[in-house]
């Protein structure tokens, strides 16, 4: 066994792992809860935190309009968060309806939005936070309710789905969205959940009397509360078949810095405030399992994203350097052998390709528990190809911005979440 | 037991048999490549003995019967290929390649005696390369280029008949062979009609040591050197 192979082995077992993990967790998975009858419902507020949202704010607002729920039980709480172009005039439009509530504030941020807006939500039993840029099915809401039927669940989170994908980052974070959602699903049998995104997370009211409102959470408000109701020792549901569209980004550098504030908010979260749970027994599976491989993936995904780097590298140099001089027309020559022992099959690619093959697995499941409409295969093979590309960037970004202690910049181009 | 307990036990077992089957599946494979190799072997025996014939009749047979060469270099080099792939995948310390590269040297060694008694009996003119290489790290950073510059020159010129030896590897009849030849240790290093030269710099400089009889044969190939 070579160096390299020792290095990534490892991270091939803690993959292969986790998948088989998931798989046997999956048989354990509960079926579709039964409907609350409308006579049940409780009250629900859905706060929408709004900075700069002019040509977003009215499809979700309609949206949440045209929830499927009973008029009298939902308030909508739209705040402006300082907004410097028309979105506060066009909240304003809504403020005649008579379910919703416009609030202004200066600009604080999106938790201090979200927690002017629970100030504002009146009697609710249930809070629900959703980005502007995002907008819900009409029976979204109805989907989430009946998760509540146990008193520790203190949060639901739903199924969150790119809308219409176009180009090839949509295409790729509508596979990794559609994975997520079978990721929750199975997870949250385990109540492995750390973060309630927010895309239309649904949580109990008294959870914020009792824990307080939404912190700073290094950008990442939603993740620092779902892991502050996880230490409390509630627990978090994913409803699968509530399906939330949400904006993704759309060039690599708007993905790159988002995709760097989810994983520095995720160590910065964990390092100063939350490392308790990491491998603590109470937590179960989010303390033994989940919360150290995401640390292992993040360490797993540089070190093999490196090697690979340098493999890479090395070969093209050994390559320039040993054809130099040699007619393109022979190196470019196409040579293969038919024979099947000249096939390189090693036990790192074969690991490869069952790990690789059971994300494609949990890709199908998650469309099917949701019933995401549209085709995926060509998500599929941007996410497989595509993600592993890029996640490294995003990785590194983030490890040398938390060990350097660089600022973190504050507000994304293109989207909000 | 706790559900998650139980699924992660159940999991650790599931992955523990998954990856020993990899394992197995992957050793099973070595095995079939080395029973590959033993196919080869006897091949390469086969060759050999072929050789040794050629040899005893080349005092009887007519010189215009072996004017189309022993018929083995195009399959010698194929063979070659194979060990590269074989050397590749099992490693270059595996004592069966060792074993294989060893036969296949002494099938070089007697193709490349034959072409020269057959030089001298039938005033026959093959252009013959003999390229000594070293796999011990850091002994030869140009041999990878070398390789490959002839690789090329074989492709494209089919009449140069190109022998290649591991100095360092441990057979007596290649120890006798670079005796008689009297190379150093230093790499990589060719006999090119005869005359020893050592190192390699570019293919344009390379092809300055062979005699203009083999870029004429170029007609024939279906590529042209730079």
């Amino acid at each position: 066994m070579n160096a390299f192979e020792i290095v990534v082995y490892p991270f091939l077992f803690a993959a292969i792992y986790f998948e088989v993990f998931l798989l046997v967790t999956l048989l354990s998975a509960s079926k579709k809860k039964a409907p609350v009858p409308e006579s049940l419902l409780p009250r629900v507020a859905v706060i929408v935190p709004c900075w700069n949202e002019e040509s977003t704010i009215s499809a979700t607002t309609d949206s949440l309009l045209a929830l499927s729920y009973p008029k009298d039980k939902l308030r909508i709480v739209l705040v402006n968060d300082g907004s410097t172009d028309r979105t506060g005039e066009m909240l304003e439009s809504y403020a005649s309806n008579p379910q919703v509530k416009v609030v202004h504030q200066e600009n604080g941020g999106k938790f201090a939005a979200v927690n002017f807006g629970i100030q504002n939500a009146g009697g609710a039993d249930l809070i629900g936070c959703l980005d502007a840029d995002s907008f819900v099915e009409p029976n979204a809401l109805r989907e989430m309710i009946p998760y509540f039927d146990d008193a520790t669940i203190a949060a639901v989170t739903p199924a969150m789905s790119v809308h219409k994908p176009k180009n090839i980052l949509e295409h790729m974070q509508h596979a990794e969205f559609v994975l997520g959602i079978a990721l929750r699903y199975i997870l949250a049998v385990v109540n492995g959940l750390y973060v309630a995104p927010g895309p239309f997370s649904l949580y109990r009211r008294r959870v914020f009397d009792e824990l307080g409102g939404f912190k700073y959470g290094y950008q990442t408000e939603d993740m620092e509360m779902a892991l502050r109701v996880q230490k409390a020792g509630y627990a978090i549901a994913s409803a699968p078949s509530a399906r939330v569209y949400t904006k993704v980004m759309r060039t690599v550098p708007t993905l790159l810095k988002q995709r760097t504030r989810w994983t520095s908010g995720f160590l910065l979260n964990m390092i100063h405030d939350y490392w308790s749970l990491v491998g603590n027994p109470r937590y179960g599976a989010l303390g033994l399992l989940v919360l150290p491989l995401a640390f292992f993936s993040i360490v797993g995904g540089l070190v093999v994203a490196g090697i690979a780097l340098y493999h890479v590298i090395e070969s093209i140099v050994r390559t320039v350097s040993v054809t130099y001089g040699v007619p393109l027309s022979y190196t470019l020559m196409p040579r293969f052998s038919l024979e099947w022992s000249s096939l390189p099959v090693t036990g790192i690619l074969l690991l490869s390709l069952l790990a690789m093959l059971g994300s494609i697995f949990f890709i199908i499941l998650g469309k099917r528990v949701s019933q995401t409409p549209g085709h995926l295969g060509c998500g599929v093979i941007l996410y497989i190809f595509v993600y592993a590309l890029v996640a490294p960037l995003w990785l590194a970004r983030s490890v040398v911005e938390v060990t350097t202690g660089a600022k973190l910049s504050w507000r994304n181009t293109d989207a909000r979440f | 037991m706790p559900l998650f307990s139980r699924n992660s036990l159940i999991a650790l077992a599931i992955t523990l048999a998954i990856i020993a089957t990899v394992f197995f599946a992957v050793e099973y494979l070595n095995r079939q490549r080395v029973a590959e190799l033993r196919a080869i072997e006897d091949q390469l025996a086969t060759n050999t003995l072929s050789l040794e014939t050629q040899f005893a009749l080349l005092a009887e047979a007519p010189c215009e019967d072996l004017a189309s060469g022993t018929g083995l270099s195009q399959e010698v080099g194929g063979i070659g290929d194979r060990l590269a792939a074989a050397e590749e995948q099992l490693g270059k310390t595996d004592p069966e390649v060792v074993r294989l590269k060893e036969r296949y040297t002494l099938l070089q060694i007697r193709d490349y005696l034959l072409a020269e008694r057959i030089e001298r009996t039938c005033d026959i003119n093959p252009i013959v390369v003999l390229y000594f290489y070293s796999n011990v790290p850091g002994e030869c950073a140009d041999c990878d280029r070398a390789g490959y510059a002839l690789s090329y020159l074989r492709q494209t010129y089919p009449s140069l008949r190109v022998y290649s030896f591991d100095y360092h590897l441990d057979l007596a009849a290649l120890k006798t062979l670079i005796g008689m030849e009297k190379i150093e240790g230093r790499f990589p290093a060719f006999v090119i009609e005869n005359k020893r030269s050592y190192g390699f710099t570019t293919l344009e400089e390379f092809e300055k040591a062979f005699p203009d009889e083999l870029f004429e044969s170029a007609t024939t190939s279906t590529s042209t050197p730079r």
